[in-house]
């Protein structure tokens, strides 16, 4: 095995650190991209194994335990959380509501990115007619407002967990087209561009091997954004009684159930509303601290 | 607790304070003589034939006066605008009317007005909303400038009822001229309260009628009344708080609670006679659902918990009810209905009986009380029963539900506090739009019971109906409503059971 032989020290001088070495150092002195992944970590550790976590079943009314108030305020620690208005222990419907957030988070970006990357992509590599169609597309898709649309869709085919997920993956799309677009148009005339064109690879080749790993650092960020978009509108939407359905823990739900009582008991209200900000925060950090490490600019 | 209250009031009156002066809104309170209060819905139309809720109902009691009024301490039936009548014969009534009545814009009130009114409201292709306040009378006839005759379809003995509450009296030369969209807008009565301005949605602002006649509504006291749509209870409460509002009701119990604690308020609780109910589509008229089967249906009766709804969710003074009516109403016999444990182990039994060991997924539907149909739907889904849960405006709903596309409802009716049980069980189960039931021996006993003069058969007839139908499943009936009002310590009001919020009855402390 040589490539794990102690280097000379002399030859390790004139080499440098590898680029693995480097991105490893770039990574871990990212203070903003550590805080938010290990955030996100934890919110994906929860969502993953809630049912293992949660103290009670989120779906268990009991309504003579109504609205207990959470420790900190003087509950006790049979509901850390305290009790929604149906009284459904609150941690547990965070826990399972974390699940309902990212899925949605994840599942929209994924649609909206295929949709946007494949566009963007194509429009960009290919000019001309194509890119006149894209832009087109996108200047339409700029048009619509977003909440409004998703609002209408929802109120006619009726709100649902899989309804929001594509109503929101099919409108989102936008930012990814917009990226992607402008990104392969600054690496589709580099020179590694045309050596590849040169040698005889096929159109999918050059994308796929070629122009994506030279763009991918910006997909990532708009995932990102996006997947927080997502998230946050998913909220939005079930707050307003469109997106999931009760009895589905949802963050945005509960919000809304907890606003007849927000005069009275704040903490319904602001639990939920933290924690939801909590992990719109944490993947902006990542996308953020991932764009920083990637960026070619950073590189040297 | 109780100053940071105060300090958080505070807080919200300098912030309310700046929006109200934004957006212009009127600045009173008891110093000129100016009632604010709160309505939660928006009227789809002032002209109280032809809206359903129960902001309608308020307005109307306001605005407008029936021949005859129903004391709500004593239940006694008082002349209205009429001073006496009689039974002519079993679908006759004359009525001599009180001379000497102006309406609002100056048109006086005499025989005419009924005549014209009722024949109106009489007729289906007029659309009044709710066809049940009047598709008993036939016509009406004129028999000289005071005194009046109404014609009635069939024998019907809750007439002086209906009288006393949903019929009221209209000016026949304007109504003529305006119809009911003009109504609705410049609404003209003989009422304790003038309408001095409608807009549509927002705002209602009435006027003591200072020239009001000898009523046994009494003379009203506040000279004016300012009545705002706020749909969402929170503001509400903020306003209340900061000072921009005197009175709101239907608070919910919760809220009532927390504001009870607090010094500066009144909070009165009072029943009601809504009656909140599923409704299960036996008639298979959404298509082929599972609640055409009485097993399913007995399993839903059984899954619900409706003592712990109202100990905990409805409080005050809610009760469970079993029956497809108020009980205090008139033929509303409680022991003739089948009653319903909380069993949800019978529950499920039942449905693996019919077929759906794992349960089924239906739609749920509902139009108030979100929180409540959501503790029904938690219930229903402990036992199997899936939900697929919409929730509409009200107007929205029934249209569907008229059309026959609603497999399961959670819905309510306050039977225009109407104490008689025709109301509500012949509203509901003679075949109507509304019926998902379509039994023809419930239907056989309604059509008895409602055209009946003597006592002793009506409440035998409905007291078969009610145990029809409670036997059959067709509704889970499970309690009754009460109401919250809450006002500011400068208010005397003292609210009746009937959920009729009654500024003639209200002063200044």
């Amino acid at each position: 095995m040589a490539t794990t032989e102690p280097l000379d020290p002399l030859l390790r001088d004139i080499a440098g650190p590898t680029p693995g070495q480097m991105m490893r150092k770039r990574i871990l002195g990212h203070q903003g991209l550590l805080l938010g992944a290990v955030v996100l970590g934890v919110l994906l550790f929860v969502a993953i194994f809630a049912p293992l976590l949660a103290p009670h079943d989120p779906y268990a009314q009991s309504l003579m335990t109504r609205m207990e108030p959470p420790v900190f305020l003087g509950g006790d620690w049979a509901h850390p959380l305290g009790t929604d208005h149906l009284g459904r222990d609150y941690l547990s419907r965070l826990i399972y509501g974390a699940r309902v957030s990212l899925l949605i988070g994840a599942v929209a970006a994924f649609i909206s990115g295929v949709i946007g990357t494949t566009m963007g992509v194509s429009a960009g590599y290919f000019g001309g007619r194509v890119d006149m169609v894209v832009t087109f597309l996108i200047n339409v898709r700029l048009a619509m407002p977003v909440v409004l649309v998703a609002l209408a869709v929802v109120a006619i085919l009726g709100g649902s967990l899989q309804v929001v997920i594509v109503v929101l993956g099919l409108l989102l799309w936008d930012r990814f087209a917009v990226v992607m677009r402008a990104s392969t148009l600054q690496v589709r005339n580099r020179e590694y561009v045309a050596a590849a064109r040169a040698i005889g690879a096929s159109t999918p080749r050059v994308i796929l091997s070629e122009i994506m790993p030279n763009i991918a650092n910006n997909l990532i960020v708009v995932v990102t954004l996006e997947m927080a978009h997502a998230i946050l509108l998913e909220a939005a939407l079930s707050f307003l009684g469109l997106g999931v359905q009760p009895p589905t823990p949802s963050w945005g739900l509960m919000v809304s159930e907890g606003k007849n009582m927000m005069l009275f008991e704040p903490w319904m209200v602001v639990i939920p509303g933290v924690v939801l900000f909590v992990l719109v925060l944490a993947i902006n950090l990542v996308g953020d601290g991932l764009r920083d490490v990637t960026a070619p600019e950073n590189r040297s | 607790m109780k100053t940071s209250w105060q300090k958080c009031g505070q807080g919200l009156a300098g912030v309310l304070l700046a929006a109200t002066a934004a957006t212009g809104a009127a600045w009173a309170d008891k110093a000129n003589d100016t009632l604010r209060v709160a309505f939660t819905k928006e009227l789809e139309n002032v002209d109280s034939y032809f809206n359903s809720s129960r902001e309608g109902v308020v307005l109307q009691r306001a605005v407008w006066d029936g021949l005859i009024y129903r004391d709500p301490a004593t239940n006694e039936y008082k002349g209205n605008l009429a001073t006496s009548w009689e039974w002519i014969d079993d679908t006759t009534l004359e009525f001599k009317l009180r001379e000497g009545v102006t309406f609002h814009n100056g048109e006086a009130f005499n025989a005419d007005d009924v005549v014209y009114t009722v024949n109106f409201v009489a007729k289906a292709e007029n659309g009044v909303k709710t066809q049940r306040n009047v598709n008993w009378m036939e016509s009406a006839e004129k028999v000289d400038d005071y005194t009046v005759r109404i014609h009635l379809k069939e024998k019907f003995p809750a007439a002086i009822e209906f009288l006393s509450g949903p019929v009221s009296m209209y000016p026949d030369e304007y109504y003529a001229e305006v119809g009911p969209s003009g109504m609705g807008l410049e609404p003209v009565g003989t009422g304790p309260y003038k309408v001095v301005s409608v807009v549509p949605g927002q705002r209602f602002v009435l006027e003591r009628n200072d020239s009001y006649h000898d009523s046994p509504k009494g003379q009203p006291s506040i000279a004016n009344v300012d009545i705002r749509t706020i749909p969402d209870v929170n503001t509400q409460m903020a306003e209340l708080f900061s000072g921009t509002l005197d009175l709101i009701w239907q608070v919910p119990a919760d809220q009532a609670g927390k504001l009870a604690e607090m010094d500066r308020f009144t909070v009165k609780n009072e029943s009601t006679m809504r009656v909140g109910y599923l409704t299960m589509d036996a008639a298979g008229r959404s298509g082929d659902t599972p609640f055409t089967d009485l097993r399913v249906r007995r399993a839903v009766n059984h899954a619900i918990n409706r003592e712990e709804l109202v100990e905990a969710l409805l409080k005050g003074a809610s009760r469970v009810v079993s029956t497809p009516c108020f009980p205090s109403q008139f033929g509303c016999v409680e022991e003739a209905a089948t009653t319903y444990e909380y069993d949800p182990k019978k529950a499920r039994a039942l449905l693996a009986e019919a077929g759906y060991p794992d349960g089924f997924t239906t739609e749920l539907h509902a139009y108030r009380n979100r929180d409540y149909a959501e503790a029904i739907m938690s219930y229903l889904n402990a036992v199997g029963i899936k939900t697929d849960f919409k929730f509409l405006q009200y107007s929205a709903l029934r249209d569907l539900n008229m059309k026959g596309e609603v497999p399961l409802a959670f819905l309510t009716w306050g039977s225009y506090s109407i104490n008689d049980a025709s109301a509500m069980v012949s509203q509901f189960f003679k075949h109507g739009s509304l019926d998902d039931a379509r039994d023809d021996q419930v239907l056989a006993d309604l059509s008895v019971a409602d055209s009946s003069t003597d006592p002793d058969t009506r409440v035998a007839h409905y007291a078969k109906a009610i145990e029809r139908i409670t036997d059959q499943a067709y509704w889970a009936p499970m309690f009754s409503y009460n109401t919250n009002y809450v006002f500011t310590n400068e208010v005397d009001y003292a609210p009746t059971p009937d959920e009729v919020l009654r500024f003639t009855t209200m002063s200044w402390q």
